[in-house]
């Protein structure tokens, strides 16, 4: 009875799953048919851009700050322990770059953007108001879906290259203080050790990252059922398809071209 | 289309959301520059009607055809072309509440294009002076009252003077002057576009003063259609019960969920 109960729960979490994916990936397919050609509501564009990206530059900098920080105060004692605070900018550099600084800032990313893009195409869907763009011949997700994709994509880059510096920033400023390692030597630690491939990496990274928060955000929200209820409960499954899809690219990405 | 075919023929149209049957094989024709009424109780089918109409649904049997152009299985690209010849007004208003009321009732006309935007301005200016809301052009939807909504909605549906107009409750949660200045507006409108206008209403005694004829749904199936003038004495006792607002009657079984 529990076995037969079991096997009834995974089907359905399993089949709600695989219908969630189709559902984001039919949205995809819908996204790069209008980009073909650009169809492409510049007022819109401007907006996201703005909404998502300059705004979000406090919070990612705060964050982005104290987690380059918080990895020379961890590294702290061991590096001084080997006498190897020569190596304290490549270290934290090589970490930041390629894994903290892409993966940290998505996750805030989607946190902030992600949610509040879900929760604002989902209200304007149990509203009808996606309907209404219908109703004027005007495709909502060539209107509404395509500049908030495109927004995410490009600010979630610009966001993580800022981040980075920051973090580095943050870095070697608790290497001056608490380990006393000169700013030139974090910095010609950071650029005689790192390769651009290491930025690229990250910048990578945060393109896929960029793509998985925008699809996922704007798929929960369009495909929402119900009233206030429905607009919170997809945001929560925004949330965490996002969280679970950048873990997920991570780690292929780091797997397949991080080496 | 000849001058003979009607505006609107839905011919044994079935529609069903999950296991509820909504429309159980409705036929139904409206000659151009007519006017019709729907009424019925709630979760009859008449919102679902106007959504055929404006190809916003699919029908699962039967032939929507609008304007010359049958709407059933037509992508929406093609289904744009007829939406372009049509106003609406929804029962929840599908205001974009990223606009102002101004760029509202100015949103059709931009994204057809063809008009200048001085003369955008004034057909939004002179349209919003109709409905009673000169002074709330730069006003964000969310700052209006229900009634003020619903006049937006109204401007927006007739701004672009459609060939064919739906209003989905035009005047619900309106006091009984505006809803009649509403009406009349709605009514000087239709003459001197010589649209064909569909019009849902609770109110069924404000209704007969704009429409031509009224139609009965009930269950899913039309039960009656005849003028709008003589609707309170149909021959059908159901009409009857239900624009008189008796308890007892044919129709106590009238169901109660939401359409």
């Amino acid at each position: 009875m529990i076995g037969e109960r079991l096997i009834v729960a995974v089907g359905a979490g399993a089949s709600r799953i695989a219908q969630e994916v189709g559902g984001i990936l039919i949205l995809t397919g819908q996204v790069l048919r209008a980009l073909v050609p650009p169809r492409i509501d510049r007022r819109e564009l401007v907006k996201n851009l703005y909404k998502m990206g300059n705004r979000s530059v406090p919070i990612v900098a705060l964050t982005a700050f104290f987690a380059g920080a918080l990895m020379i105060l961890q590294a702290g004692p061991f590096v001084k322990k080997f006498g190897a605070t020569s190596l304290a900018g490549y270290a934290s550099g090589y970490a930041v770059l390629r894994e903290i600084g892409p993966i940290l800032i998505a996750l805030m990313f989607s946190g902030r953007v992600g949610a509040n893009n879900t929760a604002e195409l989902a209200t304007m869907t149990v509203t009808e108001q996606l309907d209404g763009l219908r109703a004027l011949a005007i495709d909502p997700v060539a209107f509404l879906v395509v500049p908030r994709v495109i927004a995410m994509m490009v600010m979630l880059v610009v966001l993580t290259a800022l981040g980075d510096l920051v973090a580095l920033l943050g870095a070697a400023v608790v290497a001056r203080t608490m380990l006393e390692v000169d700013f030139s030597t974090m910095y010609y630690s950071i650029v005689d050790n790192l390769r651009p491939f290491d930025f690229l990496l990250g910048v990578y990274k945060s393109v896929a990252f960029g793509a998985a928060i925008a699809m996922s955000s704007c798929y929960f929200g369009v495909a929402v059922r119900g009233g206030a209820v429905g607009v919170g409960k997809a945001v929560n499954a925004a949330v965490v398809a996002s969280a679970v899809s950048i873990m997920l690219l991570d780690f292929l990405l780091t797997y397949l071209v991080g080496g | 289309m000849s001058v003979t075919s009607p505006a609107i023929r839905l011919a044994d149209v079935a529609k069903r959301y999950g296991r509820r049957e909504i429309l159980a094989g409705i036929s139904l024709e409206v000659a151009p520059g007519s006017r019709l009424g729907l009424i019925g109780p709630a979760a009859s089918g008449k919102s679902v009607i106007l959504k055929l109409v404006a190809g916003l649904e699919q029908a699962d049997r039967g032939r929507v055809d609008v304007l010359g152009t049958e709407l059933v299985g037509k992508r929406e690209v093609e289904l744009g072309r007829v939406r372009r010849r049509i106003g609406m007004l929804f029962q929840n208003y599908a205001l974009f509440d990223f606009l102002t009321v101004e760029r509202n009732v100015a949103f059709p006309l931009e994204q057809r294009g063809g008009m200048s935007a001085g003369d955008i301005a004034t057909r939004v200016a002179e349209r919003l002076r109709a409905v009673g809301l000169a002074g709330s052009e730069h006003k964000l939807t969310g700052e209006l009252s229900g009634g003020m909504k619903k006049r937006v909605g109204i401007a927006r549906a007739t701004v672009a003077d459609a060939e064919l107009v739906l209003y989905d409750e035009p005047t619900a949660g309106l006091d009984p002057v505006t809803t009649q200045k509403i009406y009349d507006l709605l009514a000087a409108d239709q003459a001197r576009t010589k649209a064909t206008v569909i019009a849902v209403s609770s109110d069924v005694v404000a209704l007969a003063s704009f429409v031509d004829e009224i139609a009965f749904l009930y269950q899913g199936k039309l039960i009656y259609r005849g003028p709008a003038a003589t609707i309170a004495d149909a021959p059908d006792p159901m009409v009857r019960q239900f624009v008189r607002g008796e308890l007892e009657g044919p129709l106590e079984d009238v169901r109660t969920e939401a359409s």
